[in-house]
């Protein structure tokens, strides 16, 4: 009956002019909903009783070869877990208990070419089926019931791109739409687009126009044929304006731009569309829309991040509104029914690498990598936050946001662009800046009136996701294993848990026959920007893991 | 005669060292895997590891299977790769290492390999040409190591273009589905065929998708509609005959 009250609740909210970006009982998206606010309307554990939460159950991978970073999807119950090593568990979301496993062949040894990840950040699920993207390149489709293999296709060859998949897909009607990376290997950036009912290809999406398209003229002789700007995390999708949302990575090679920038470009709209949000239309891969929100990107701040739209009232007028962060933590609100640029604000409290941003959304006074020196900018390319997401909550109308204070060196070279092959010609060296005691913080902020509300340091670094909930509650984790909610309109530590390794994973939240849970993936990671800080931190103990731990409130105090 | 050598094995090591420091910061040092000189970044630290010579070699040259860390064999020429390696085995207090690669072993694919011809090679860059997207021949061919192995490995090359467009081969039949998936027919190439599954390519359009079905629910019948030209028509005759004289060059008979 709960249940029943609360699909027709959804229903309606669904054909009211605002779409609902909640999640119910199911957290059916990688982002919640497709309109990506890690935002559950659940409010059974709330600021009055989330000191009670205990765990309830918890779930070991056994996967131990980098940290859990996916996103756990729920559906009717069951919720479906994927890791590093592309190993799918379906599990009783109200127990644990495994209902299926499925393991992927081990791709072929010794073949990878560039730089190819082993990281997997979570399924979709949609007709009938739970589709994920493997460290080779593949798209692949389970039946959700079995777990058995139903189709499987190649999306590019690793070892010739020097890419893979380690984004969520986006189920979007009847096709599921998927990046890969390849943003710092010599490699053309898309998006590609197949039917989930059989695989077939529905349409690509290239980040840089070919010959003969608009903005192919933004690059410099043959440079747009390996030219990066990946799309490497999750897109969104407004059903209602028809539009799919994606960020693009940076243009290749990152931190020297003497290969791709037209001569006089500087200061101007450079190497479309990379470092930019795009529309496009789901049905066709067709653009409709773009913001580049830094031209020219020397720095590796991809664009590539999640896009929570939000309806809000700027002016008097309702307005249909796109926020999006890159790793910067400059955070730009859009229009998303024309791309129109509203208004920016930065997270980060050292930001060296531009004095600011004008009204119109050009960044000045920037400070760029330059060949031949060391140049010293804040934030780093680990980001001020990188691919964990925000969470948005419509109660309190606040973004938040994990954001870390690192700085770095960069050096500016000039590589030939080979395919496949990494290139970021030059690279960098994260350091700490000077004067501080902490390291990272967890804001609010206010995208329209752009005012940070309350802020909570901590003394490293943080890179989990966030999750609100209307319970007025806001869940992440850190790297020394504490699992905290904090209260969504002040920022005060309620709960913590110590999980017993890093959190650098996201946690949803759903309900089965009437309790609610919330699920978060623990185990801190081997690779890339979590074992790239930790040098930073002498005196840090962050553990791996791959543990799922799920808390509800004891049954007697429900 | 210790003067001697140690004058002789100086200007080497200090060539190789900077070779090798090169290749180490544009492959390695960039700070999303290894730091500069083997310091911890994104991956592990290398200096002073303690690492001996066998293992850094087969690390480098062939990779970690089940870790972030590539094979390196495949992808540096063998100058390059034999730089890094010394560079890595310096780290580790090995000054003056003993590389085996062995011949056809890692690093094989650089200089050693005899070039192709210009011809041949116009026919590499379009067999393997990514601007094409799926339309190229990578998407079911896998010749040296690289594309998706769809087809089985080539080993009749057709004479002309004329021949390469008219190939119809007899493996692909047609499938039709019933069940949920009733009325759908399409031209298959059928993997393998058990009694609790099947597993065929539908080539309805490309990429083909490999799916795998109940047998129960699959009923194939010799011929199909499918024919080679429809997948290559993004090259012209011209660029068919470069593919062709790549695959003569790339391919032994066997």
């Amino acid at each position: 009956m709960r249940t029943l009250l609360v699909l027709a609740l959804g229903a309606a909210c669904a054909s009211a002019a605002s779409p609902d970006g909640a999640t119910h009982d199911n957290w059916p998206h990688y982002g919640g909903t497709q309109l990506s606010w890690r935002y559950s309307a659940l409010d059974q554990i709330n600021t009055g009783n989330v000191k009670n939460l205990v765990p309830v159950w918890q779930f070991q991978t056994g996967d131990y070869a980098e940290n859990l970073q996916s996103t756990p999807i729920v559906v009717d119950g069951v919720m479906y877990l994927i890791t590093p090593r592309i190993q799918v568990f379906a599990l009783d979301a109200a127990t644990g208990r495994p209902l299926w496993h499925y393991k992927y062949p081990t791709p072929r040894p010794g073949k990878p070419g560039g730089m190819t990840f082993m990281q997997n950040r979570g399924v979709a699920v949609a007709d009938g089926k739970v589709i994920f993207g493997t460290t080779d390149n593949f798209l692949v489709a389970l039946d959700a019931k079995s777990g058995a293999e139903e189709w499987k296709v190649s999306v590019d060859d690793p070892r010739q791109c020097g890419c893979d998949i380690t984004a969520a897909p986006l189920v979007v009607k009847d096709k599921v739409i998927v990046g890969g990376t390849g943003g710092d290997a010599a490699h053309r950036g898309y998006l590609t687009a197949f039917y989930t009912k059989n695989g077939r290809f529905a349409w690509r999406w290239y980040v840089i126009p070919g010959p003969g398209e608009k903005g192919h003229e933004t690059w410099k002789g043959d440079s747009w044929k390996l030219g990066g700007g990946a799309p490497w995390m999750t897109g969104s999708f407004d059903p209602e304006l028809n539009l799919v949302y994606w960020g693009t990575g940076n243009a290749g090679g990152d931190f020297n731009d003497e290969a791709r920038l037209v001569p006089g470009a500087k200061g101007k709209e450079a190497n479309l569309y990379t470092a930019s949000v795009v529309a496009l239309d789901p049905d066709t891969g067709k653009l409709r829309w773009y913001h580049q929100e830094i031209p020219d990107d020397l720095w590796d701040f991809d664009s590539a991040y999640e896009c929570v739209l939000i309806d809000r009232e700027i002016n008097g007028r309702m307005r249909k509104l796109l926020v999006h962060m890159n790793k910067s933590g400059v955070t730009f609100v859009l229009d998303r029914v024309t791309g129109e640029f509203i208004g920016a604000f930065s997270m980060p409290e050292v930001q060296t690498w531009i004095s600011g941003i004008t009204e119109d959304g050009k960044l000045v006074g920037r400070v760029e990598p330059a060949a031949g020196k060391v140049v010293t900018t804040c934030p780093s390319a680990a980001g001020a936050k990188s691919w964990n997401s925000t969470a948005y909550s419509p109660r309190t109308g606040y973004v938040y946001a994990p954001i870390n204070e690192v700085c770095n060196d960069l050096r500016s070279e000039s590589d030939e662009a080979v395919e496949g092959r990494f290139h970021a010609n030059g690279g960098f060296t994260f350091k700490l800046p000077p004067g501080r005691k902490t390291y990272s913080h967890i804001d609010a902020w206010d995208p329209i009136t752009r005012q940070r509300i309350w802020s909570m340091p901590y003394r490293y670094v943080l890179l989990a996701s966030m999750l609100a909930t209307a319970g007025d509650l806001v869940f992440t984790g850190d790297p020394e294993g504490e699992f905290f909610a904090l209260d969504a309109r002040t920022g005060a530590k309620l709960w913590s848990y110590q999980t017993g390794a890093g959190n650098r994973g996201s946690a949803v939240s759903y309900s089965v026959a009437g309790r609610q849970y919330i699920a978060t993936p623990t185990g801190w990671q081997q690779a890339i920007t979590g074992a790239q800080l930790a040098p930073l931190f002498p005196d840090q103990n962050w553990r791996t893991g791959s543990t799922l731990i799920v808390f509800a409130l004891p049954e007697a105090s429900k | 005669m210790n003067r001697a050598l140690l004058l002789f094995l100086v200007p080497v090591l200090g060539w190789s060292q900077s070779a090798g420091e090169k290749v180490f910061a544009q492959s390695c040092a960039t700070g999303y895997c290894h730091g500069a000189r083997g310091t911890p970044a994104g991956a592990p630290r290398l200096a002073g590891r303690g690492f001996d010579q066998a293992y850094i070699t087969n690390t480098i040259a062939r990779g970690l299977a089940g870790t972030a860390m590539p094979a390196f064999g495949t992808t540096l020429s063998r100058t390059d790769l034999v730089a890094v390696i010394t560079y890595v085995a310096n780290l580790n207090g090995i000054a003056n290492p003993t590389i085996s690669l062995g011949p056809g072993g890692p690093g094989a694919s650089g200089p050693a390999e005899p070039p192709l011809s210009a011809e041949a090679e116009r026919g590499r860059v379009l067999f393997f040409d990514a601007i094409r997207g799926f339309a190229r021949c990578s998407t079911c061919h896998e010749v040296n190591g690289v594309g998706i192995p769809v087809a089985t490995p080539i080993s009749q090359i057709p004479a002309s273009p004329g021949a390469l467009r008219a190939l119809a081969t007899p493996d692909v039949r047609t499938a039709a589905l019933d069940g949920e998936s009733r009325g759908e027919t399409m031209p298959a190439l059928i993997v393998s065929q058990t009694k609790k599954r099947a597993l065929f390519y539908d080539l309805t359009s490309v990429p083909p998708v490999l799916r795998t079905v109940d047998p129960a629910t699959l009923k194939v019948t010799q011929g199909s509609g499918w024919r080679h030209e429809s997948v290559i028509g993004s090259y012209n005759d011209f660029q068919l005959t470069s593919i062709l004289a790549f695959l003569r060059e790339a391919i032994k008979p066997q």
